[in-house]
């Protein structure tokens, strides 16, 4: 009697375990063949001195799929402009292709070199379980003819992503809280510039604020009302307007950058700032305030100080909520899709390499990207967690190198993942200093041909002379008082109303379709 | 070709082409790598030009020139009716002659001055110090005068902050553009655009210097009523030679300069068809803006060389 109860158990949990496998079975050895090969072009490492095309963890996939990828990988900073004459021509190409851009222009999917992958779903798994578990994805991913071309790599899309930050002893010194306001904030900023903050003696070496011209949008359009990320943004009631055309709050966001830069609290050199440079301010003690990615904060600015690294326990270079003017304060997001694969028309077997692509999205897979392997990255602690060793932080290079978040595989961020690789209060920043404020971006839609065709005539031209007036307005080249009003001519006769119309069709397809 | 016409009436009865051929198959065989390089770079892309009246599309390939739908001059409207088709010109345009006017006297002056120095020593010492720039790459040049001219810790804005003025963002200024290319430019190339002069300086017959000097001439005479007009030839071909280049301004430098900041000033049209293009993927649009500058810089090459035969009588073809 016993032993038949336990045989109907082990059944049961066998006939469950075949369930739970039949939906995403993980990487199962996909071709019976010895030496079976699929050609991949994808991006190479961020860090320029690792190559990953015999990263450990990459291999073991492989091994696992008993397939051997043959990888082009390409340097990420080159990569679109790499890739994008190869994909015109056409001719040779891999079986495999990470895209040079997410395609909403729908540029390589309407020329009908990549696989209709929604026709091989019964051979990926893995694929289908990804798009049953994320419906907002799969939505994004459908295109207009109703066919899902592309696997996607997704990041974390509403946290970790760029923050304000202030240096939180100088703040301390002045005796004040966290600026909330622009008013405040310009009151710091001033007192910033105008005291001895790190304390050496010379009160005029201070650089208030650090910020790469490209993050200013994110960090003052908001307090404007503009979003200035995506350039176009639909209002509450759902009317789609472009941020540097809309008259008053553009020229009040100009206004007072140009304030900020005739008092030098924005620097001369903003349009050329780098991280590095910012950086090495933080090292030295010179500047209060920065703009960037949530990472940096711990990881990066932080850790030039030696207060820092002696008591790891309280940041020193910390997020803090969003700047609000006469509007509600957010941060503005992005896209959880990041980056697509395809599988070429012409692969020499787009089955295995449907079936590869399928065993790079599982979970086995993921599990690989963000942990790595036991004893290589991790080991399990008493209390049965994993943990990852110390060699981990200690050897970016070699950490890296083993194929970690993998930039050329559909590798998923995920921000529990990335929450395990920070410090306590760096987690507790982001939980309540960032995510309540986060605003989705100006969703990612597929166009139509003859949207396309308005977006390609007109957009590049637009976005370009935006963003040169915008320099030159705010460094005073051009008068605001005198020239904005020529400018908004200009944007009209650069058919800005044309490319409105566009995307307030492309924000009501989205809208029915969340519905 | 001349050479080898000449030479072939010298040696009298007509050769067939074989023997031709045969006899010169060493010279032809150097010749070849030049004959397939621009067969292969030159020639055979201009196919690729059918592009600019098409609507080209992604992952055609070489075959989409032939096979792509056919749109006139759908893409040349677009570009002269865009708000940027007269800046991009203008642009192109006043860079390459602000660098004809400053750039292309410098060397000659310097040339003279070499040339008169006693101290045969110092002398080459000059030249080689002043040639030796032109061999710096492009990316290193630009490096250098980014760091120098940075706002904050950059050698010329610290002289000017101790002078007591205010540091100047020379890089994203549009004002500064077109100096720094120009300036930079110069530096680079006179010390080795000097060369020729100076060869054709030396290759003045001493006894016309002799003579003038028993006839009292000073200095100053000799350079005015000498070397001048000795050296004129050679001048007017060179500056024939470089006026049929005036439109080619240095992409990649123009690359490495530039942000969004001084487009203004700084944006050409070598850049916009790779933003165009490369960047932007708008293949069609990029041909054939690129073949109107081609167009235009033909104008040029033809127009000087026909300006060269005129006035000196010797000519490319």
């Amino acid at each position: 009697m016993k032993t038949r109860f336990f045989a109907l158990v082990l059944a049961l949990a066998m006939l469950l375990s075949c369930t739970a496998l039949a939906d995403a079975p993980g990487i199962q050895p996909l071709t019976d063949a010895e030496g079976a090969s699929v050609s991949m072009l994808a991006m190479n490492s961020w860090y320029s001195t690792v190559d990953l095309s015999d990263a450990v963890l990459l291999n073991e996939i492989q091994k696992r799929a008993n397939v051997k990828i043959e990888w082009n990988l390409i340097d990420p900073t080159i990569y679109a402009d790499t890739v994008s004459p190869m994909l015109a021509s056409g001719q040779d190409l891999p079986d495999i292709i990470q895209l040079p851009d997410t395609d909403s222009n729908m540029t390589y999917l309407s020329t009908g070199m990549f696989v209709k992958l929604d026709e091989y779903l019964d051979k990926m798994p893995n694929y289908s379980y990804f798009l049953e578990k994320n419906p907002d994805i799969k939505a994004a991913l459908t295109a207009p003819d109703g066919h899902i071309y592309y696997v996607p790599q997704t990041a974390v899309a509403s946290t970790y992503q760029p923050v304000l930050m202030y240096n939180m002893p100088w703040i301390e010194k002045l005796g004040i809280e966290p600026p909330k306001t622009l008013d405040d904030f310009v009151a710091m900023l001033r007192r910033f510039r105008d005291e001895d903050m790190n304390g050496n003696g010379d009160a005029t070496d201070e650089i208030p604020m650090s910020v790469q011209a490209s993050f200013l949008p994110y960090m003052f359009g908001p307090a404007f009302g503009l979003d200035l990320v995506s350039g176009f943004y639909a209002d509450e009631e759902g009317v789609v307007h472009y941020a540097a055309y809309e008259s008053e709050k553009y020229k009040a966001y100009l206004t007072f950058l140009h304030d900020l830069y005739e008092e030098g609290l924005l620097e001369v050199e903003f349009t050329s700032l780098n991280r590095d440079q910012t950086t090495e301010r933080f090292a030295k003690d010179l500047t209060g305030v920065t703009y960037d990615f949530s990472w940096q904060m711990s990881n990066l600015y932080s850790a030039q100080y030696p207060s820092y690294q002696a008591d790891p326990s309280k940041g020193v270079v910390v997020g803090v909520p969003p700047l609000s003017g006469e509007y509600e304060v957010v941060y503005i997001c992005r896209n959880a899709v990041s980056g697509i694969f395809g599988v070429n028309v012409k692969a020499k077997d787009v089955d295995l390499a449907v079936k590869f692509l399928d065993a790079a999205m599982s979970e086995e897979a993921q599990d690989l990207y963000v942990w790595g392997m036991q004893d290589l990255t991790y080991i399990i602690n008493e209390a049965g967690e994993r943990e990852y060793l110390p060699k981990c932080t200690e050897d970016a290079i070699w950490y890296q190198g083993l194929g970690i978040n993998a930039p050329n595989m559909p590798s998923q961020q995920s921000a529990e993942a990335t929450a395990v690789l920070l410090a306590d209060w760096h987690v507790q920043a982001i939980a309540d200093n960032e995510a309540p404020y986060a605003r989705p971006p100006f969703p990612a839609v597929y166009s139509t041909t003859d949207e396309v065709s308005v977006i390609s005539m007109y957009l590049t031209d637009l976005t370009t002379y935006v963003d040169e007036r915008c320099v030159a307005f705010i460094c005073g080249y051009a008068s605001i008082e005198d020239e904005f009003d020529s400018y908004i001519e200009t944007l009209k006769g650069m058919q800005v109303e044309e490319l409105i119309k566009v995307k307030q069709a492309q924000w009501d397809r989205y809208a029915e379709a969340m519905k | 070709m001349a050479q080898l016409r000449t030479k072939q009436a010298a040696t009298g009865p007509k050769k067939t082409l074989g023997q031709l051929i045969s006899r010169d198959k060493y010279l032809l065989l150097m010749f070849l790598p030049v004959f397939i390089y621009y067969v292969v770079f030159c020639y055979l892309p201009m196919a690729g030009l059918t592009m600019a009246f098409q609507n080209f599309k992604m992952g055609s390939g070489f075959v989409g020139v032939f096979t792509g739908e056919w749109v006139g001059l759908k893409w040349f409207n677009q570009f002269f009716s865009s708000v940027f088709a007269w800046r991009l010109i203008r642009n192109t345009f006043l860079l390459s002659f602000y660098s004809l006017i400053f750039g292309f006297p410098i060397p000659i002056i310097f040339a003279i001055c070499i040339t008169q120095l006693r101290n045969k020593r110092i002398a080459k010492t000059a030249q080689v110090i002043t040639y030796l720039p032109y061999f710096i790459s492009t990316v290193v040049v630009v490096g250098m005068m980014t760091n120098f001219l940075s706002p904050s810790n950059g050698i010329i804005n610290q002289l000017i902050k101790s002078c007591g003025g205010k540091a100047i963002n020379f890089m994203s200024n549009p004002k500064w553009f077109r100096r720094l290319y120009v300036i930079s430019g110069s530096w680079q190339s006179f010390g080795f655009n000097a060369i020729i002069f100076v060869a054709a300086i030396m290759g003045i017959d001493p006894a016309l210097y002799e003579a003038m000097k028993v006839d009292g001439a000073s200095r100053w005479q000799q350079i005015i009523h000498l070397i001048i007009p000795m050296i004129a030839d050679t001048v007017i071909l060179l500056l024939i030679m470089t006026l049929g280049n005036l439109l080619n301004v240095g992409f990649e430098k123009v690359y490495l300069m530039y942000s969004p900041a001084v487009y203004e000033t700084g944006d050409v049209i070598a850049t916009y068809v790779y933003r165009q293009g490369i960047e932007n993927k708008n293949f069609s649009y990029s041909a054939a803006v690129g073949l109107f500058y081609s167009a235009v810089g033909f104008v040029f090459v033809m127009g000087s060389n026909a300006l060269s035969r005129k006035v000196t009588g010797s000519s490319l073809w």
